[in-house]
């Protein structure tokens, strides 16, 4: 019974399928929400599910001159990662499927692996365009990841756990965006910057670069990287809501949360022009990871 | 300083190398020179600041007058320069390059010789620019006896961009013919260090379609409607050039109401035509809310033009001697309305572009052109006034119905991509001001007189500003129903010169913007050759066409 369940936790739910799915449906919402705020219809609330299942019907193109085992192995690499992290999250607003004393650092680098993954497929695909992409996209890495993580420490601190479980429990009756602002603002900008969201899509600049890291990549080798990326939006939305927008609750109450935040998300990318790798750079160490630092200096003083 | 004024100092500037003055027209003098004076003679009008180098017409005399020539077209506000330059047809017609001391002349010579034959000494880079690299040598499509079977494709050498695109430590960033980037094809060579770009080419002419040569064989009034489809954005600048040059060796007096209508529709393309552009850039910056909001209002402009014309690209208003459509009561209201909405939103784009800081940091101090650099790259139209040059042909040579109703030299000192969003903007308020100003004074008369069938002989220079720049006719008649020649300078090829000069030294990143940010029209660009091989199996007739597509249609 105990193996039975797991094994449902890990492949059905809150894990596997019905992740995936979600993260499709939080796609629409987010592609939905960026048309209507450009004027534009946008698409119907099938479409991510039906582009993946014509990137899996699609065939795979192996570019010449590339590590075979890596070029395949990389796509998988950066869903496997992405899904193990959502096993130590409290997806849809549910109890996390495995908890321990510091998977919050765990999660963290787990999410960073897809980054990780892209730039090294990126590296892989010898094309010009792709190593531009790599490199942009592990520059971009380098910037955003030092104060994400501080503004998720933040949280963590005043809970006094690493353990995202204990976090939220402390959460729950704590308003985190009240108490720590700045950590809020950062913590979203930075999942921003991890999703290479509009301003932070340099590393894919279409007008430049075409598709970046992952030009390339095509038929199913693609769509892996499309799904770990809505997982990995999951994932991420979900713990800045728990962190910061007052833990759980009602997993339903949690879920319009979520929404909420994805929308400001939707109106920062329509609003927001994109940054050049050097503006983006500059930006998170000269503001951002000085005002987390600052956030955290505060805490430990005021403890 | 007058125009007759401007042209009594050019013939004394070059006084010295003069072998014939002719005086075609009034804004024109023709000064035949020897070639081995061509290089003293630019250098000597360079000196004394004299206007600027418009285009170089190469002319076949045909094979019995056994002669070429070629004519450095220099414009100086409405008087015009022409050196003429004789050159014989058999052997070796050699002339020697202006490029050092032009810049921009590289690519008309690259044309004049690709085109004609002429071999120019010491361009910079005598490689085709427009004709494919499988073109056989010695076959030149702007000669006379030029037979479309010389044209078949021959195998030869190109040079290749290198597989892996690594040159020692760098690499190079191949943009195009083919590239999200690029929605039209043209192809540039960008190698990068890093981020920051180290070298530049470029190569047109993937989409020619032989406009030029076309015009030769049809007659007046059908190459209006050829001319009008070399580009789908200022289809209307090119018709009205090509009328007022027509018109001009006709000698046909066109009705005031007539040219009014024409420049009010050339207010109304400007309008579409900036609008598109804002777009375009905003994507490129990757502003795409920007992006779709400019091209929804500049649908209000497409079928305000629809309206007014019938049409939304080609609107075919010009006819030789005058307009087809009358502008009545009903048409001025929706233009009232029309331009009402488009004020607004033109304010507010102007309010974004200047005052929206992360739009700001893509655009403020980026590919910065001084004054002096838009003067030696020989920068035209919105490029050249965002860079506080002083040039637009509506003010300085007042064609049509510009002397009646004038319009506003806008200009910017900054030189950098802001100053170019600022520059098209606010011409684009100025449009909307002579719009309204037309509709409520529109002159009453004729809309058109008969225009003759055979047109005297002679030549003519034609000057129009489209939305990105100069568009440069030159024009002769022989007396027939067809003209001679048309050499058409389209108005963004003289602009390439700055972007590619720019270039060296910026990111990857604000390229996009900056070639786009001179408004790139590559149906402007190629228009030259026929690229229809003998062998070729997708040549098919009219008739063949026609029962294709009837058949496809059926098969639906």
């Amino acid at each position: 019974m105990e193996t039975l369940l797991a094994i449902t936790s890990i492949m059905f739910f809150p894990a596997g399928i019905s992740l995936i799915l979600g993260g499709m449906l939080y796609e629409w919402a987010d592609r939905k929400l960026v048309a209507r705020f450009q004027n534009r219809i946008g698409p119907r609330w099938f479409q991510p599910l039906a582009d993946t299942i014509k990137l899996l019907s699609k065939e795979e193109i192996e570019p010449l001159g590339v590590n075979r085992a890596l070029f395949f192995g990389l796509p998988v690499l950066a869903l496997a990662g992405a899904l193990t992290a959502a096993l130590y999250v409290p997806i849809f607003g549910l109890r996390p499927a495995h908890s321990f004393s510091g998977d919050l650092i765990v999660t963290l680098y787990l999410l960073s692996l897809l980054t990780m993954c892209t730039g090294l497929a990126g590296w892989n695909s010898a094309s010009r365009f792709s190593i531009v992409g790599a490199t942009r996209t592990l520059t971009q890495l380098f910037a955003y990841e030092a104060p994400f993580l501080l503004a998720l420490l933040g949280p963590a601190m005043a809970a006094d756990s690493w353990q995202i479980s204990r976090i939220v429990d402390y959460t729950q009756t704590h308003w985190m965006i009240v108490l720590q602002p700045v950590g809020f603002v950062i913590a979203l900008i930075g999942l921003m910057g991890k999703l290479e969201l509009p301003p932070f899509d340099a590393p894919e600049a279409e007008t430049e670069i075409v598709a970046g890291a992952l030009t390339e990549y095509s038929g199913r080798g693609l769509a892996l990287f499309h799904i770990g990326k809505s997982v990995e939006m999951v994932v991420g939305v979900t713990l800045v809501t728990a962190f910061y927008l007052g833990g759980i609750g009602n997993p339903l109450f949690f879920l319009a949360k979520t929404l909420g935040l994805l929308l400001v998300m939707a109106f920062l990318q329509s609003v927001l022009v994109r940054l050049r790798i050097d503006q983006t750079v500059g930006m998170w160490w000269r503001a951002g990871a000085i005002l987390a630092l600052l956030q955290i200096l505060a805490l430990i003083v005021l403890k | 300083m007058n125009t007759e004024a401007r042209l009594q100092r050019a013939k004394e500037i070059l006084a010295p190398f003069t072998k014939e003055t002719l005086t075609p027209e009034s804004n024109r003098v023709d000064i035949v020179i020897d070639a081995a004076d061509l290089t003293q003679a630019t250098a000597a009008l360079k000196a004394a600041d004299w206007g600027y180098l418009s285009a170089i017409t190469g002319l076949d005399l045909g094979p019995e007058a056994g002669s070429l020539e070629a004519i450095y077209h220099f414009c100086d506000a409405a008087a015009v320069t022409s050196l003429r330059v004789r050159l014989p047809r058999e052997g070796q017609p050699e002339i020697a390059s202006v490029a050092d001391q032009v810049p921009v002349a590289s690519f008309y010579e690259r044309e004049l010789s690709e085109m004609l034959g002429v071999i120019v000494v010491g361009t910079p880079d005598p490689t085709h620019l427009f004709l494919p690299d499988d073109w056989p040598e010695g076959v030149f499509p702007n000669r006379r006896d030029f037979k479309i079977e010389d044209a078949a494709p021959v195998e030869r050498d190109v040079p290749k961009v290198p597989e892996q695109g690594r040159v020692g430590n760098k690499f190079i960033v191949p943009i195009g013919p083919q590239h999200p980037a690029l929605k039209e094809p043209g192809h540039f060579e960008f190698a990068v260090d890093g981020e920051i770009i180290t070298g530049a080419r470029m190569r047109l002419g993937y989409v020619h379609r032989g406009i030029e040569k076309a015009t030769e064989q049809r007659n007046w009034i059908q190459n209006l409607y050829l001319l009008e489809r070399i580009c789908g954005i200022c289809s209307h600048t090119h018709t009205s050039a090509y009328a007022q040059g027509a018109e001009k060796l006709a000698q046909v007096e066109v009705p005031m109401r007539a040219l009014a209508i024409r420049e009010l529709v050339a207010g109304l393309e400007r309008i579409h035509s900036h609008l598109l552009w804002l777009g375009v850039v905003a994507h490129e910056a990757g502003f795409d809310t920007l992006f779709m909001y400019s091209w929804r209002d500049r649908e209000t402009v497409m079928n305000l033009l629809e309206e007014l014309t019938g049409n939304r690209v080609n609107y075919s208003i010009s006819v030789l001697g005058g307009v087809k459509q009358d502008i009545g009561p009903e048409q001025s209201k929706s233009i009232h309305k029309a331009m009402d909405y488009l004020e607004e939103r033109i304010r507010y784009y102007l309010d974004v572009v200047t005052s929206d800081a992360m739009f700001l940091q893509r655009t403020r101090g980026i590919g910065t052109m001084t004054r002096d650099e838009a003067i030696l790259y020989g920068a035209l139209g919105p490029t050249a006034r965002a860079s506080g040059l002083e040039r637009d042909v509506r003010v300085d040579a007042p064609y049509g119905a510009y002397g009646k109703f004038p319009v506003s030299l806008i200009t910017d000192e900054r030189g950098d991509l802001e100053a170019k969003f600022v520059v098209r903007l606010k011409e684009l308020l100025v449009s909307c001001f002579t719009i309204r100003t037309i509709v409520d004074n529109l002159p009453a008369g004729e809309l058109a007189v008969r225009f003759p069938r055979k047109v005297p002989a002679g030549e003519t220079v034609s000057r129009v500003e489209a939305p990105r720049g100069e568009a440069f006719y030159f024009i002769k008649s022989e007396g027939g129903e067809s003209p001679t020649r048309i050499k058409i300078r389209t108005p963004s090829l003289c602009n390439w010169t700055s972007v590619i000069n720019k270039a060296v030294g910026h990111q990857l990143a604000d390229m996009p913007m900056m070639i786009s940010g001179m408004d790139p029209c590559f149906s402007c660009n190629d228009r030259m050759v026929t690229v229809r091989r003998k062998d070729d199996s997708q040549t098919m007739t009219w008739a063949q066409l026609r029962a294709y597509g009837i058949e496809k249609y059926k098969s639906r």
